[in-house]
């Protein structure tokens, strides 16, 4: 077959099959335009009609009808009412007044001073009575509180006397069957927890973002006795001696070394305590309670960098036995710094113990004695 | 299953050995131990009740020289007075044993008694000093003689000696301050050199209005003032003998100007600022040769210098990097090294008598202050804040700062301040006028 009758063939094919089957394959029908109509009448017709009509326009304009009258306006003054009334002056002869005639601006003298120059400085003769020295204290709004403790406490009604005591007033009661003796009301003096100085006053004012890392650290327990070496020929004892002994070793030696000076050196060593120990809340107990009266306000700031290590022994009733005050060992400062650091921990303990502390009385053999480290450091900072 | 068990037995028989000893661990192996790191910051009080008088012309005097000795203890800050009408206790005889417990009742943590007795023009003061809660004497008690006139700096020296004993460093109340007292209107004002205790008793003023006087700073031993007077019309330095108020140009060549002197702990030199063909420069002067030395030379601004306590450095205040900043060198000069790298601008730098701070003055944000450093610059610390604080100066243990403050407007005033060293205690310190340029004495002799 040749070429030209096949594709004869197929196009005629192809015209066949769409005849045939091109109604099949409808596409979509375009869209349909719709106006929505009304039906309405000849009459409405009409009357749509007769309104484009232009109206009929008379040649001479009829004269318009006079609007009513508009109520009548307020009477309204150009001044204000209470403006007062000012009528201008009447000219009037001015009275010949004698005017003061200002003196001469005199030069502001020198007191006390002349060309020569003064006396030497000497005493005066008498004793002139003292004048009072003024009151120069900063006003309160400059500070916070005088006071800084660790812990702040809410400042004192402007009333309330200040003490150590937190007492209500007492107001004698005239109705009341017993009579009560009037009482002050008294509260310990606000306290802030830091320095706040005038220039940063400002800082202080926003609130500190609340600290959420641990305020204290447990002290590291000491390191347990070690059992009693079995004795040993000297020879087999210098072969098992290490070269260097441990630094563990040697702190645990200091520590038993110091426990003996602390328990009276060569007497008779006091009886291992027996029972339980007091818990970390008894403990931090104790500590709050010295604190409170541990007051280094007044010391150097050599003072303020030294350590001081304070022996004491308590009465059964927590109260500190003032004699056996004593000082076991200082650090960071100079002799003189360490009494002074010395003297602050003693006054803390007589002070706060005179009530005695609060600890449990069946663990006495645990408390009875005590050494207290005061490590002024983050004191010093604040 | 069994490697399980096996595990968990194995596991269990390594940690027994720990638990044991954990346990043991809190067992407790000798005297409790506990460590306090958290004080109280506030007022020690003490109680000074009015000192005997031994003879009848004492009797206004004993009052006095007690109220003074309050007055000193109270102005530090670190005291605070148990009023009289507290006291349960009353001293009659000022060598009878103390009834500690009556002083203990009241909180009284000291105890100061004292004896005043006038014969003719002589005045005999006793006291002694009572650690309340130690039951004991603060040292032996002491005895200052003299006569009546002095009757006040005896008042001093008993609180000077108190404070020492409670603190364990020397007081300041012994000391007298020179400052440049200022009267007339801010356009108009008159200025002379005064000076005063350090309470702003006893004002006595030492040179006539006629002239600017500026800067006066005082010799180590006190005797002496050197200042900064434009009575030739241009700066000059002038040193002036306080007791015999005698002065003398110190720095006499015409046309340059000298300002800024301040004394060398050995009181023979003087260091100073001197302005020649537009630049200003560090310079030494021996007093009594006159002999200079210069120990800065760069384009820049050299002034405001200040000997460390054992003269071997000077820190002084210098422009070279484009503001303001402090510097310290060697005496003899050299190579000077930057210690401020705050924010603002820094100047009259003052190092401490103690040697471990450096005081100066700073400007930013327009707000002056009052600062201490250590003398590497670390630790700064501002410690005032206001329109217009400058020009501090030590008192003579090192504590107590006093400055200069003026307030805002066309009738703002110079007045002298004092803040210690923590910026606590901020007080106005009394003086008669305007007062500006404090400077502090040694104690006295």
């Amino acid at each position: 077959m040749q070429t030209g009758t096949k594709i004869s063939l197929a196009a005629h094919g192809f015209l066949v099959s769409w005849a045939a089957l091109g109604g099949w394959f409808s596409s979509e029908p375009l869209p349909i335009k719709v106006q929505e109509v009304a039906v309405i009448s000849a009459a409405e017709f009409a009357k749509l009609s007769q309104q484009t009509q232009a109206p009929d326009v008379s040649e001479t304009p009829s004269s318009l009808a006079a609007p009513d009258p508009a109520p009548e306006p307020p009477e309204v003054s150009m001044r204000p009412a209470d403006r007062p009334d000012v009528t201008p002056p009447e000219s009037t002869a001015i009275p010949e007044v004698e005017a003061p005639v200002p003196a001469e601006p005199q030069p502001e003298p020198e007191p006390e001073v002349s060309d020569s120059l003064p006396d030497p400085v000497v005493p005066p003769e008498t004793a002139e009575p003292l004048p009072p020295l003024p009151d120069t204290t900063e006003p309160e709004a400059l500070r916070p509180a005088d006071r800084v403790a660790p812990v702040p406490v809410e400042a004192p009604e402007p009333e309330v006397a200040l003490d150590d005591l937190v007492q209500p007033e007492v107001s004698p009661d005239a109705g009341a069957e017993i009579a009560q003796e009037v009482q002050e009301a008294t509260a310990p003096e606000a306290a802030s927890d830091r320095i706040v100085t005038e220039a940063n006053e400002s800082d202080e004012a926003e609130p500190a973002p609340p600290v959420t890392a641990p305020v204290t650290s447990v002290r590291p327990k000491t390191r347990p006795r070690r059992p009693t070496p079995t004795p040993e020929p000297a020879t087999e004892v210098a072969e098992t001696t290490p070269e260097a002994p441990e630094d563990e070793a040697q702190s645990s030696a200091i520590e038993d070394a110091l426990a003996a000076a602390i328990a009276g050196g060569g007497e008779v060593a006091a009886p291992e305590p027996s029972g339980p120990p007091l818990t970390l809340g008894e403990k931090e107990a104790l500590r709050v309670s010295v604190s409170k009266c541990w007051n280094v306000g007044s010391l150097s700031s050599e003072a303020l960098k030294t350590t001081v290590e304070v022996a004491v022994s308590l009465e059964r009733d927590g109260r500190p036995k003032v004699g056996t005050i004593r000082m076991v060992s200082s650090t960071g400062g100079s002799s003189g710094a360490a009494r002074q650091a010395y003297e602050s921990a003693r006054r803390a303990i007589i002070r706060c113990g005179s009530d005695g502390f609060q600890l449990p009385g069946d663990k006495y053999d645990h408390w009875r004695d005590i050494v207290m480290t005061f490590n002024p450091e983050k004191m010093r900072i604040k | 299953m069994r490697r399980k068990l096996t595990a968990l037995v194995a596991s269990l028989l390594l940690a027994a050995p720990l638990l044991t000893s954990g346990s043991a661990a809190l067992a407790q192996n000798g005297p409790l131990r506990i460590e306090i790191t958290d004080g109280v910051i506030e007022p020690l009080p003490y109680a000074v009740p009015d000192f005997l008088a031994e003879t009848p012309a004492a009797a206004d005097l004993a009052n006095q020289i007690t109220r003074v000795i309050a007055a000193d203890l109270n102005g530090t800050g670190l005291f605070r007075e148990v009023p009289a009408t507290a006291h349960i206790s009353t001293v009659s005889d000022f060598n009878a044993p103390v009834k500690f417990a009556d002083w203990k009742a009241v909180n009284a943590q000291a105890l100061i008694t004292g004896a005043v007795s006038v014969n003719g023009k002589q005045l005999t003061v006793r006291f002694r000093g009572y650690d309340v809660f130690a039951d004991k004497e603060l040292g032996a008690g002491l005895q200052f003689s003299g006569t009546t006139d002095g009757w006040r700096r005896m008042a001093h020296k008993v609180a000077d000696a108190i404070y020492s004993r409670i603190t364990g460093e020397s007081g300041y109340f012994d000391s007298r301050v020179v400052f440049v007292s200022e009267t007339g209107p801010k356009n108009d004002r008159r200025k002379r050199l005064a000076i005063m205790d350090y309470d702003g008793a006893e004002v006595q003023y030492l040179t006539n209005s006629a002239a600017l006087v500026l800067a006066p700073r005082f010799s180590p031993t006190g005797d002496r003032v050197l200042y900064t007077s434009y009575e030739s019309g241009f700066p000059q330095i002038h040193v002036l003998d306080v007791g015999k108020v005698q002065r003398r140009v110190l720095s006499a060549d015409n046309g340059i100007m000298s300002f800024a002197p301040r004394f060398a702990p050995d009181g023979k030199m003087v260091v100073y600022s001197q302005a020649e063909g537009g630049n200003t420069d560090l310079y030494t002067m021996d007093i009594a040769t006159g002999s200079r030395t210069r120990l800065t030379n760069a384009p820049s601004i050299e002034t405001a210098p200040s000997y460390s306590p054992d003269g071997s450095q000077i820190v002084f205040e210098s422009d070279r990097s484009g503001s303001p900043q402090l510097y310290v060198m060697a005496a003899s000069g050299g190579e000077a090294r930057r210690i401020s790298f705050g924010k603002g601008r820094y100047g009259t730098p003052v190092w401490s008598p103690r040697g471990d701070l450096i005081a100066f003055t700073k400007q930013n944000k327009g707000r002056f202050h009052i600062g201490v450093m250590r003398v590497d610059g670390s630790e700064e610390r501002l410690l005032t804040a206001s329109f217009l604080d400058e020009g501090p100066t030590w008192s003579p243990n090192g504590r107590v700062i006093m400055f200069t403050r003026e307030t805002q407007g066309a009738n703002g005033r110079a007045l002298l301040y004092s803040v210690d060293i923590l910026g606590r205690n901020l007080k106005p310190v009394r003086t008669p006028d305007g007062a500006s340029d404090p400077a502090w004495s040694p104690l006295q002799q």
